[in-house]
Order: C-alpha cells, then sequence, then structure tokens
C-alpha cells in the first residue's frame, strides 16, 4: 500500500545480496582496525612476544646446552621452547578481539555500525573475518619467524627441526590457527560482555586464571579436564612431541573450534536481541 | 507546501507524500514506559520538527526508525520498509543521532571512510560531505581533537554521505555557535527545498520556528500535537500589540473603553490585546494622542508551546503517573 504510494526515487534498484552487504562491511572493519593505534600496538607486542619469548627461552636452552641431565636431554622438544611466546601472545590478540567489540561500545560507534549495517549476524561474521584475516597474517609470519630463529640458536648443537621434517609445517601453521581461533572467541566476548573490562577480565579468567585452578585439581582429573580447556587445545595444535596431558593436534583444533563456534552462536544471539 | 523537483520525483499535489510512517509505537524500559503509542507521520520536501522537553522520548522513537532498538509494541517504516529490511541503508536514510559517536583517535576522514566502505559509497563521497559541512581543513584532525561544533558538523557530513533521501537529525545544532546554527538552518531547508524528508528533532521551540515547516510535538512518549507551524500558532492565544506613547494614561483608558486588555510594560509602554493594531493607530490619532512605535507581535512558538503543554498537565506533574496511566 504504502509501495503504491512512495514514487521510487530514481529507478527502482535490485535487491542487495547478502554477499555484498557483508564484502562491504568487511572492508569498513578492515579501515577500522587499520586507523587505530591500539591495533598496531597489539600486533607488534604479539609479534615481539612470539618471536622474543620463543628466542629468549631456546637461547637459555642452549646456553647450557652441556650441563644438561640425561633426562632432559632425552625428553628435548625443539619446537617446544620455539613457541613458548604464543601463550602471552594469545592474551596480546585476545584483548585485541575484544577491543574490535568494546572499543564500539565505549565509543558508541556502535551505533552507527548497527545503522549502516542492520544485519546484525552479517556484521559479526563480518568483524571475525576480518580480524581473523589480520591474525592470520600476523600469526603465520611470527610463527614462521619464530620456528626459523630458534632452530637457527639450536643450529650449532645439532638439535634443531628442518620444516619438512614430520609434523613441523603443521605445528606451525596450527601455532598461528590456535591465534586465529583465540581471537575469534576474544570477539565474541566482547559482542555478549560489550565493556573492555569486563571482557579481558573473562578471557583471562579462561586462559589463565582456570587453568591454574584445574591442575590444583588431584589426578587424574586434573589433566583429564586440563586438554580440553582451550589454551591446551591450542596448544595440542602447534606440539609435535606427544604430551600426555594435551590432545591431537586435530582432537586440539576441533574442541576449539568447538568453542568458537559456540561462542560466536551466542554472540550473534545477543547481539541481535538486544538494543544497540 | 510542495515539493520543488529534485532528480525527477514528482511532488504529489495537495501535500506530500508521508515517507516515515510510525504507527502505535511504543518502547518500555523495564518499568519506564519512554515512548507511548504514538502515532506520526513525516512527509518529503519539507523540514519536521520533532518537539518535546528533554526526556520525552524524542531520541528513543529515533533510534526505533533507524533499527537500533526495537519497539515493544507497533512499527515505523521509512518509504514502506522497515530499516531492518534495508541493505546499505546510509543510501536510503542518513541520521545524526549521536555527534559524540566517534573513536577519538581516529581522524574525521577516517571516521567517514569505514561508513562508507560499509554501505559501499564511493570514497570521493567523503571529502565531498567534508567539503559540505565546511570540515575540509580538518580531515586530517583525530575525531577526540575536534571542537564540539566540529564534532557536530562531522556528525551531520556522516548523516549526507550516503546522498539519502531521507534525513534524521536528533538536536543538530547542540554546540554550534550562531554562526552554525544558521548554517544547519539553511542546511535543512535546502535538504527539504531539494524534496527530502527532513525529521529533526529539538527541545528548543525557538529554533523550531526558524527551521521547521510542520511540527510534532510530543509529551512524556505520548502525541500532544501535529500540523503546521503557522497552524500551531494560530491555534494559540494568538497575538498581542505593543504600544510606546507619551500618553499611557491616557491611551489605556480610551483602549479600555473600546474593551480592549491593555497592561502596563513601563511608563510609556503598553501591551495590547483584543485589538488590531490598525485600530489601535485610529483611535489614537482620533484622540489627538502621540504613538511612537506601534507594532503586532506574534505569540511564539514558545509561548504556543508551553500552553499547549500546560494543557497536557501530566508530563509536568511533580510525581509522575504511573507508567500507561491514561491522560
Amino acid at each position: 500500500m504504502s509501495q503504491a504510494l512512495a514514487p521510487a526515487r530514481g529507478t527502482a534498484r535490485p535487491p542487495v545480496k547478502l554477499r555484498r552487504v557483508f564484502a562491504a562491511a568487511a572492508r569498513s572493519e578492515w579501515i577500522k582496525l587499520r586507523t587505530v593505534r591500539s591495533t598496531i600496538w597489539a600486533l607488534v607486542l604479539t609479534i615481539a612476544f612470539t618471536i622474543g619469548l620463543g628466542a629468549l627461552f631456546t637461547a637459555i636452552e642452549v646456553s647450557r646446552w652441556d650441563t644438561r641431565t640425561p633426562t632432559e636431554v632425552s625428553g628435548f622438544d625443539p619446537l617446544l621452547y620455539s613457541f613458548a611466546g604464543l601463550n602471552l601472545a594469545q592474551l596480546s590478540i585476545g584483548v585485541l578481539g575484544v577491543l574490535v567489540m568494546t572499543s564500539e561500545y565505549s565509543t558508541r560507534t556502535i551505533k552507527l555500525t548497527l545503522g549502516a549495517t542492520p544485519q546484525r549476524p552479517v556484521l559479526l561474521a563480518a568483524k571475525v573475518a576480518t580480524f581473523s584475516a589480520v591474525v592470520a597474517a600476523i600469526g603465520l609470519a611470527s610463527c614462521f619467524a619464530a620456528f626459523w630463529v630458534c632452530q637457527a640458536l639450536l643450529a650449532p648443537k645439532h638439535a634443531g627441526l628442518s620444516i619438512s621434517d614430520p609434523g613441523v609445517l603443521r605445528a606451525v601453521i596450527g601455532g598461528a590457527v590456535h591465534l586465529v581461533l583465540v581471537g575469534a572467541i576474544a570477539v565474541a566476548l566482547g559482542a555478549l560482555i560489550r565493556r573492555t573490562a569486563g571482557a579481558v577480565a573473562v578471557l583471562f579468567a579462561v586462559l589463565l586464571v582456570i587453568p591454574g585452578l584445574v591442575t590444583l585439581l588431584p589426578a587424574p582429573w586434573n589433566n583429564d579436564i586440563t586438554r580440553y580447556l582451550p589454551n591446551s587445545a591450542g596448544a595440542a595444535m602447534s606440539a609435535v612431541g606427544r604430551f600426555p596431558n594435551l590432545l591431537s593436534p586435530a582432537g586440539g583444533l576441533i574442541v576449539l573450534c568447538a568453542y568458537t563456534a559456540a561462542a560466536l552462536v551466542l554472540a550473534a544471539l545477543a547481539l541481535t536481541r538486544r538494543d544497540a | 507546501m510542495t515539493v520543488r523537483g529534485a532528480g525527477g520525483q514528482p511532488g504529489r499535489p495537495g501535500g506530500s507524500r508521508p515517507v516515515i510512517v510510525v504507527r502505535h509505537l511504543t518502547k518500555r524500559y523495564g518499568p519506564v514506559l519512554a515512548v507511548d503509542d504514538l502515532s506520526f507521520t513525516v512527509a518529503a520536501g519539507q523540514v519536521t520538527g520533532f518537539l518535546g522537553p528533554n526526556g520525552s522520548g524524542k531520541s528513543t522513537t529515533m533510534r526505533m526508525i533507524v533499527g537500533l532498538d526495537a519497539p515493544t509494541a507497533g512499527q515505523v517504516t521509512v518509504d514502506g520498509r522497515s530499516y531492518g529490511q534495508l541493505r546499505f541503508p546510509l543510501r536510503e536514510v542518513g541520521a545524526l543521532l549521536d555527534a559524540g559517536a566517534v573513536h577519538p583517535g581516529r581522524t574525521a576522514r577516517d571516521h567517514l571512510a569505514w561508513l562508507a566502505a560499509s554501505n559501499q559509497i564511493p570514497s570521493g563521497r567523503v571529502d565531498e560531505v567534508l567539503g559540505i559541512v565546511g570540515l575540509a581543513g580538518a580531515a586530517r584532525r583525530r575525531a577526540g581533537e575536534l571542537s564540539l561544533g566540529m564534532g557536530q558538523r562531522l556528525g551531520i557530513a556522516a548523516a549526507l554521505l550516503g546522498d539519502p533521501p531521507v534525513l534524521i537529525f536528533d538536536e543538530p545544532v547542540n554546540g554550534l555557535d550562531p554562526e552554525g546554527i544558521l548554517w544547519v538552518r539553511k542546511l535543512l531547508q535546502s535538504l527539504a527545498a531539494e524534496g527530502r524528508t527532513v525529521l529533526v528533532s529539538s527541545h528548543l521551540m525557538s529554533e523550531m520556528a526558524l527551521t521547521a515547516d510542520h511540527l510534532i510535538i510530543i509529551g512524556r512518549g505520548r502525541l500532544l500535537a501535529a500540523g503546521t507551524v503557522a497552524e500551531f500558532i494560530e491555534r494559540s492565544e494568538g497575538h498581542h500589540v505593543h504600544a510606546q506613547s507619551p500618553d499611557a494614561g491616557a491611551l489605556t483608558g480610551l483602549l479600555r473603553q473600546k474593551g480592549a486588555t491593555v497592561a502596563a510594560d513601563g511608563p510609556e509602554s503598553l501591551t495590547v490585546t483584543g485589538m488590531e493594531s490598525r485600530d489601535v493607530g485610529i483611535l489614537a490619532a482620533q484622540a489627538g494622542l502621540t504613538l511612537y512605535e506601534l507594532g503586532t507581535q506574534r505569540a511564539s512558538l514558545e509561548d504556543a508551546f508551553m500552553e499547549l503543554t500546560r494543557e497536557h498537565g501530566e508530563y509536568r506533574a511533580a510525581t509522575p503517573a504511573p507508567a500507561g496511566t491514561p491522560a
């Protein structure tokens, strides 16, 4: 009825496909990400943590190479220290992921964002996709760099691994995937909680506090639960040796993907149902 | 008011078509009834003022028009569609709801750039709208460093970004200096003259009298009145005549004799109601009384508004009536 009343302005446009809405929102989110300083700082920190800590721990190991006990020698995993920095890197990525959503609420730009893209699940998908792409690029670059730096440090001791050794390439990529999935969970937490402090607190509780508390449980409860926690599932993806407390790499991927999917579904529901 | 044709859009003879249609809109936040069964329409080709005291539900209504808040009941459509159905809505509806909604670390240009990208608006349009609002020189400044008035202009630029046929402004003159206020007034009127639909909220009645063609007045989330500015003033008490005379005392007696109501504003200054200025002048001349100033003062919109809200005393009550209580 009102359509009949209302002469169309110009010629009628064909309806815009949701795919185009997503593509435009993703481009918009990319501009948002690269035009604030916090992104640069968090990404620089992530790279520094991943490469720096890996190199530091590996260098310490190399410096005490000749004084190691036989058990230390036999149990040595040349990759373990290479990815030691991922534990911290996941926190800087996590904080940045939280900010992707919560900075919109604290600056109230969420009104503009949702006004420009009222298809809220599409918007969330665009945010997660854009952020994940950035984390994937930074994660891959820093994981490869950490790997090569650390193996170069181990080379004089003839203990290093090559990227072509079994499981090594998978582990390096797994480290980056770990960061991507933690980042996506962080975006979801930001959408659910809306406030930076609260969302960061929950993220740190999940990644740091809960794992610490679970180790206090009596065996075998502690190990059985620990291996299903998000950060252990993530660590399983970047491990090459067999660790009794970790899932298989594929198992870790499945578990962490399940956490991510659950968090994103809840976030999409919350974003759709609540007023902006 | 006829539409002065823009882009081949025909103006409908004998009135403009309704573009924004609000029907039985209700919004409840817990125990608070912010908008209460509100219905009105906003037509193209004119500036519609959305008037009400602070907290009367103007902003909430505007948030529901652009889909930020979901109505508890009722509905609102823009050009026949709900906002949520729009793809790339910035090209259809431009809104300034909160000029403070900017990331302080982002430059003015970057702020508009992400908005433009989100609706596939060509990036050249960003500099265009910065020019329109007079911020071309501040394009590289961080939004957090802009003055209140410049921030307001940036918000207006964002609303204009998609060159939309419908524009919604919530208190656009907040923080602007007199020059800026004049600029906004002319901008709104020129947008309407191009055939666009312009809805602008304000709690400043005097400002709306100068800017708007049509008024929608609400109080406590309910519609109090809707009509043209002229009708609205006409409906109020009317006007009075202001006269200055050295013979004020004699003139007062004479006018009262003829049935006018006269009040003295000063020793030589009178306010006359119930008589036209022409008749006051003729009477004074016939009696040989000197007048050195004579003029008609129209009731201001402010007066009319106060009168209207007096009639609807409910929202002026010291203790608010329980939500949902009929007036």
